[in-house]
């Protein structure tokens, strides 16, 4: 029973798939779209889709009612829009000197998709439905030696309930260039599957925000391949705090010696949300180094899975991967897993990880209750801390207050059922 | 009436006993120092006071300016005027050293019936202070006690004691970690704050931090009872022979 009421999404995105060309990106990429990840799959145990595959849901028309406008405020000084997934160039504002943004034709999006189905990306639900049914692939470029001073924004938005929507965005930033984006997911009741391809060139340097605040009702499930050239840098955020169920789940290789990746990640949850940063790190040459910091406050009933991957090539000697995670429990029924794994086949690494589930420290409660602080007063104060702490070392300086505000208003809506005195 | 008074404290640690019975009397304008051994109860005994959870009186009693702190909480006690300078200052990543200090004051202010301080006005007002201990304004931007260097962190908590002018403070083995400079510094701090209207409780191992703080009492804790008390004339003895020979005396 539970079989056929799977397949029906499946056949969905089959059928929408069917009267394309057999040599087509979106046929090929969708004949490898055969069923949900099975919840035994190790990498799925964790964050199963089983009530996700009990719904029915088609892939988005693309003449789909476009939403009421959002209300998200814009912080960057340029802002990129997708709506129910297609890029929409008349909201969009034109683009500074040194950055395009063309959607691929087929040659390139087969090109696109021999790039994914050559990652671990290739057999992950949103690679191979969103790959079928996207609006079009999007490439945004930046131009060699081009040093981009003002902050991108891209605004994902839109859905329809019951509907799925594919937002697929390749990212290259070319030799010795440099750009700062922030992302923000904020779609309507359905199943998001954005799938994004991230390539920085030799001695290029990225810095990447991305905000997951999508309703309550929804379900998000991002992937990202990451590849890194010699003398690149990484930068990536993510705050995970809307949607039902939201799984961030990145595959970053590092490709060019001396590349530099900071993966770091902030879950907030409440009520029955589910929440999943899941993140692979390849060091396949010598001298790099990659940083993952990941936080996560639980209130509610709601679960919360950190994995982290860092595998590291024969040859890749001399890596440094370090790894933290930390989740905060501040309900009875919140429950968080960490699965932090080291592969290392390389003898002269530097590799560290550590995961921490637990409540708040009885020492620090206690020095802010000898202050005069209240009981609720002191777990705010260090709930609020334990974010703004990886936020000010994640995040540009002129973009702190805005992180801090989307993750405090987050925390409100959680904490208010936990914290009587609450302010 | 005494400013602090501890009634026969009994407490118990996983079913172990700790302090057994100390009384004490402490009146306004009074410096008390309590010596000891490791192991006597002293820093038990300053968790008890500041109503640290899993330090409940096992029995005895203890009052602040005539009322009983049993039924208070850590923070309750703090706001009514008890304060604790901590061995061991906690480090509070994330949590600024300026907003801290104005959240403890304000919550005093609040709780005893003076007017708030607004950022301004609190800004100034610990700038002030800070200059008298010697408290760089960088060190007020940094995080609670993080990175700071073991007299830093020591001299943070007399300025807290200095902005949060309690009735009683306890100061927990504030001389360890210190170098003589920073002792002298320290020392001044907490002398400055001497007045008619409070009382400070010296818990120490040496007698050295009593060249600099002067008692006008000298206790003896020994496993969990007070063996002796006197004057300062007490910590010169413990100096010169030890704890042994006054414990077995005892």
């Amino acid at each position: 029973m539970l079989h056929n009421i799977k397949d029906n999404y499946i056949t969905s995105v089959n059928n929408y798939i069917q009267n394309f060309d057999d040599k087509s990106f979106r046929k090929l990429a969708g004949k490898d779209f055969k069923s949900w990840p099975d919840p035994l799959e190790e990498t799925w145990r964790l964050s199963r889709l089983g009530s996700l595959s009990r719904k029915k849901i088609e892939p988005i028309s693309l003449d789909a009612q476009e939403p009421i406008m959002s209300k998200l405020n814009v912080v960057g000084s340029n802002t990129i829009k997708f709506i129910n997934g297609a890029f929409r160039k008349d909201m969009s504002s034109n683009l500074p000197k040194g950055v395009s943004l063309i959607e691929l034709n087929e040659s390139e999006s087969l090109t696109f998709l021999s790039k994914i189905k050559n990652s671990n990306l290739k057999n992950h639900p949103s690679a191979n439905a969103s790959l079928s049914c996207t609006p079009s692939i999007v490439k945004l470029s930046v131009d060699k030696n081009a040093k981009i001073e003002e902050l991108l924004e891209i605004h994902f938005e839109g859905g329809v309930e019951s509907s799925s929507v594919h937002p697929v965005l390749f990212v290259e930033l070319n030799e010795n260039s440099s750009l700062s984006i922030i992302e923000r997911f904020n779609h309507i009741g359905s199943l998001i599957m954005p799938l994004q391809l991230i390539e920085i060139k030799d001695y290029a340097s990225l810095n990447s925000i991305k905000v997951f605040d999508d309703s309550h009702e929804s379900y998000n499930l991002a992937a990202h391949c990451i590849i890194m050239s010699h003398k690149s840098l990484l930068n990536s955020f993510s705050l995970i705090k809307g949607s039902q169920f939201t799984r961030s789940e990145t595959h970053a290789y590092l490709n060019g010696t001396n590349a530099k990746l900071n993966l770091n990640g902030v879950y907030i949850s409440g009520n029955k949300q589910h929440h999943d940063l899941t993140t692979a790190i390849y060091h396949n040459v010598e001298e790099c180094i990659s940083k993952q910091i990941v936080r996560g406050v639980l209130g509610g009933e709601s679960t919360g899975v950190f994995q982290g991957k860092v595998k590291v090539a024969p040859n890749a000697q001399k890596t440094d991967g370090q790894q933290m995670s930390k989740a905060i429990l501040i309900s009875d029924k919140a429950s968080a897993n960490a699965k932090p794994e080291l592969e290392i086949y390389a003898d002269d690494v530097v590799c560290a990880h550590g995961a921490t589930v637990g409540e708040l420290d009885d020492d620090q409660l206690f020095y802010l209750n000898s202050r005069g602080i209240s009981k609720d007063k002191a777990r705010l104060i260090l709930i609020k801390a334990f974010l703004l702490d990886i936020i000010s070392e994640s995040v540009e300086e002129t973009l702190h207050d805005f992180i801090f505000n989307e993750a405090q208003s987050a925390l409100s809506s959680i904490l208010k059922n936990e914290i009587e005195e609450f302010v | 009436m005494s400013l602090l008074e501890i009634k026969n404290a009994c407490l118990k640690l996983d079913n172990k006993n700790i302090l057994n019975g100390v009384s004490l009397s402490i009146n306004s304008g009074e410096v008390h120092a309590i010596m000891g051994p490791n192991g006597s109860g002293k820093s038990t005994l300053s968790y008890m006071l500041s109503g640290r959870d899993g330090y409940e009186l096992e029995s005895g009693e203890i009052l602040l300016d005539g009322q009983s702190l049993s039924d208070m909480s850590a923070d309750e006690r703090a706001r009514s005027g008890l304060f604790l300078a901590f061995q061991y200052p906690v480090e509070l990543p994330g949590v600024g050293a300026m907003s801290f200090l104005r959240e403890a004051v304000n919550s005093r202010r609040k709780f005893i019936g003076q007017e708030e301080f607004d950022h301004l006005a609190f800004v100034k007002e610990a700038r002030k202070e800070a200059s008298k201990m010697f408290v760089k304004d960088e060190m007020l931007k940094r995080a609670v006690n993080v990175g700071f260097s073991g007299g830093e962190k020591k001299k943070f908590e007399i300025l807290q004691m200095a902005m949060l002018k309690p009735k009683v403070s306890i100061l927990d083995e504030t001389d360890s970690g210190l170098d003589v400079d920073a002792l002298k510094i320290v020392s001044d701090g907490v002398n400055a704050q001497r007045s008619d209207d409070n009382a400070i409780v010296v818990i120490t191992h040496y007698q050295r931090l009593l060249d600099y703080i002067v008692p006008d009492f000298v206790h003896i804790l020994s496993e969990g009872v007070i063996i002796k008390s006197g004057g300062p004339e007490l910590a010169l003895e413990v100096e010169k022979n030890g704890y042994a020979g006054m414990i077995n005396a005892a």
